[in-house]
């Protein structure tokens, strides 16, 4: 297995009395795809955003391609290779499909603070774009305006612009949250294609997508790591079952 | 893609900026004709306020920043003409540019301050510092205080304004650039950034983009076309005091980019044309309907900008597009 991209070591975060999150410490090597799971409430998106820079940790590193990466702001952190998709899609309305996809590359490239060519129609900017599209199949809805899209292609959108910087890592919250059963089947293929290319940090509710998908699984309850590993070992242990699974031993897995 | 092509391009998708540009240059000629040089005054007034609308509207419209303090930058461009004059300086270009610098630096610290706020805070925080500024400009006796300071029609060499028409074409110059700046920066990449910002921060965050660096950007900018539309207000009017910089100017501008049509190009110009055009005729229409109430006009005023708001859904501009069958 190839190097780490992300690197955590004994992250907590308390708010108040409440510990969202209890020393964690995981790894996600590039190629991996690693799952975490748990409860509502567990603390997955508060580690997701310490991660991201939109929440500070108490104590403990992250480290992101070798480099510790807590002092960094959200957009430090995403130049340095993070892509998030978030629970909530989060994309550009107001705009069509094709120029949510100009925006980002012209980020990507470092080059959106400029004020003379019109965007939209940049030659150097549209080839990227329509590459950033292709990379989720939804290059065909191009010139839909994001209010017109489907929840699913909505989704995908969402994952296309997580992807557009080149991230080294991934952070995947719930993409396939409000799916229908299809639209689930068509997002786990194209996740499965990413694997490849980066490191994925996967928040999932869906256990059929995350037992598909994940290399590693970690289960978090109360916000600390209760369990980590492969998805069957994980599935077997019995602490998981008993706080997640529904703590009765016929639940199935 | 050219500077020129750039132009070219963009003045062929903005056609009704272009038709309220041209019958602005044309306008003098039928006043000319039909010997009415008051309405080349009103028009001048029209194109000084409508610069200063255009000027808000790219934080306001397209930023989505709700500035409620511009005319504190209005209020510095004139009187940065003023106080270059009572120095003795009378050369219009430098006080052109000591009013941008002026509002630059200024737009710059505001911002910055501001800027880290949203919604109602960051009205109120601009609120306040364009009451400081007005303030501040009463407490100044030596510049007149109160009673303002009365200025020089100033000298750009060489034209001379007290020519016929030449201050008049002089405005209207300023107003082009203005138009040709705006209309080239909306749909650049820091353009449309800006309004994505609008929309979303989180997402052009998420890009790895500083939303910041972009909105003191635009304000900065818009700070600067307000100084420039103070410096025409100051040979315009020969007279220039802290009033100018009152909170019901800074709402009298948004006003006008609401009426016109908020987040587009043409539609501050257009507001500022039928606000000071109903401003006029108001009165006077009162006149001969109900002449006993002709000081109380403003009870027609507001209920036209209240239903304009309500019912013409994009200002006067998405009511020309949707009679025009634009759709969009």
């Amino acid at each position: 297995m190839s190097a780490p991209v992300l690197i955590l070591d004994g992250l907590t975060k308390s708010y108040g009395a409440l510990c969202a999150t209890r020393d964690v410490s995981l790894q996600v090597a590039a190629g991996e795809i690693h799952a975490l799971i748990g409860p509502n409430g567990a603390g997955k998106t508060t580690l997701v955003r310490q991660i991201y820079g939109s929440e500070t940790p108490d104590s403990g590193t992250i480290r992101l391609c070798g480099q510790t990466v807590n002092h960094l702001s959200v957009p430090q952190r995403v130049r340095r290779g993070i892509g998030r998709s978030f629970q909530i899609s989060n994309v550009l309305m107001g705009f069509t499909v094709f120029e949510n996809a100009v925006i980002a590359e012209a980020a990507r490239r470092g080059e959106a603070f400029r004020f003379l060519r019109p965007a939209f129609s940049d030659p150097a900017l549209v080839e990227g774009a329509m590459a950033i599209l292709v990379r989720v199949g939804i290059e065909g809805r191009a010139g839909t305006r994001v209010a017109d899209l489907a929840h699913g292609e909505k989704r995908l959108l969402e994952l296309a612009l997580a992807l557009a910087g080149d991230p080294a890592l991934l952070l995947l919250d719930e993409p396939m949250a409000g799916a229908g059963p299809e639209e689930t089947q068509h997002m786990i293929e194209i996740i499965a294609r990413l694997r490849s290319d980066v490191g994925i940090l996967l928040i999932e509710h869906d256990m059929d997508a995350v037992f598909r998908l994940a290399d590693q699984v970690t289960v978090l309850v109360e916000g600390a790591v209760i369990a980590s590993g492969e998805p069957q070992a994980v599935a077997a242990d019995a602490a998981v079952r008993a706080a997640y699974l529904g703590g009765d031993d016929d639940a199935e897995a | 893609m050219t500077l020129f092509h750039i132009l070219v391009d963009g003045l062929a998708r903005n056609r009704l900026l272009v038709v309220i540009l041209a019958g602005f240059a044309l306008f003098p000629i039928y006043t000319g004709i039909a010997d009415l040089p008051f309405w080349n005054d009103l028009a001048m007034r029209i194109m000084i306020l409508g610069m200063a609308a255009m000027g808000l509207n790219l934080v306001l419209g397209y930023g989505g920043m709700v500035s409620f303090g511009h005319a504190a930058f209005v209020g510095i461009g004139a009187y940065a003409v003023g106080i270059s004059q009572f120095y003795g300086l009378d050369n219009g270009w430098i006080h052109v540019l000591i009013s941008l610098l002026a509002c630059g630096v200024l737009g710059l610290v505001i911002g910055f301050l501001s800027l880290r706020t949203t919604g109602i805070y960051f009205i109120m925080i601009t609120l306040a510092f364009a009451q400081m500024l007005y303030f501040l400009f009463i407490s100044l006796e030596e510049f007149g205080g109160d009673d303002g300071m009365s200025i020089d029609r100033a000298d750009f060499m060489p034209i001379d304004l007290w020519e016929p028409l030449r201050l008049y074409y002089l405005i209207w110059v300023a107003l082009l650039c203005v138009s040709l700046f705006l209309m080239v920066i909306v749909r650049s990449r820091f353009g449309v950034v800006l309004e994505a910002i609008r929309g979303n921060e989180s997402r052009v965050e998420a890009m790895g983009l500083v939303p910041l660096r972009f909105k003191i950007t635009g304000y900065v900018i818009s700070a600067m076309i307000c100084g420039l539309a103070g410096t025409m207000f100051a040979s315009w009017q020969e007279y220039v005091s802290p009033d100018i910089m009152h909170w019901t100017r800074s709402g009298e501008l948004m006003i006008i980019i609401i009426l016109g049509g908020i987040g587009t190009l043409a539609g501050p110009l257009l507001g500022a044309v039928a606000f000071l055009l109903l401003e006029e005729w108001l009165p006077e229409l009162m006149h001969v309907v109900a002449p006993e109430y002709a000081e109380n006009w403003m009870i027609i005023f507001g209920p036209v900008l209240i239903a304009v708001v309500l019912f013409a859904r994009g200002g006067l501009i998405g009511l020309i597009r949707r009679i025009g069958g634009g759709g969009s």
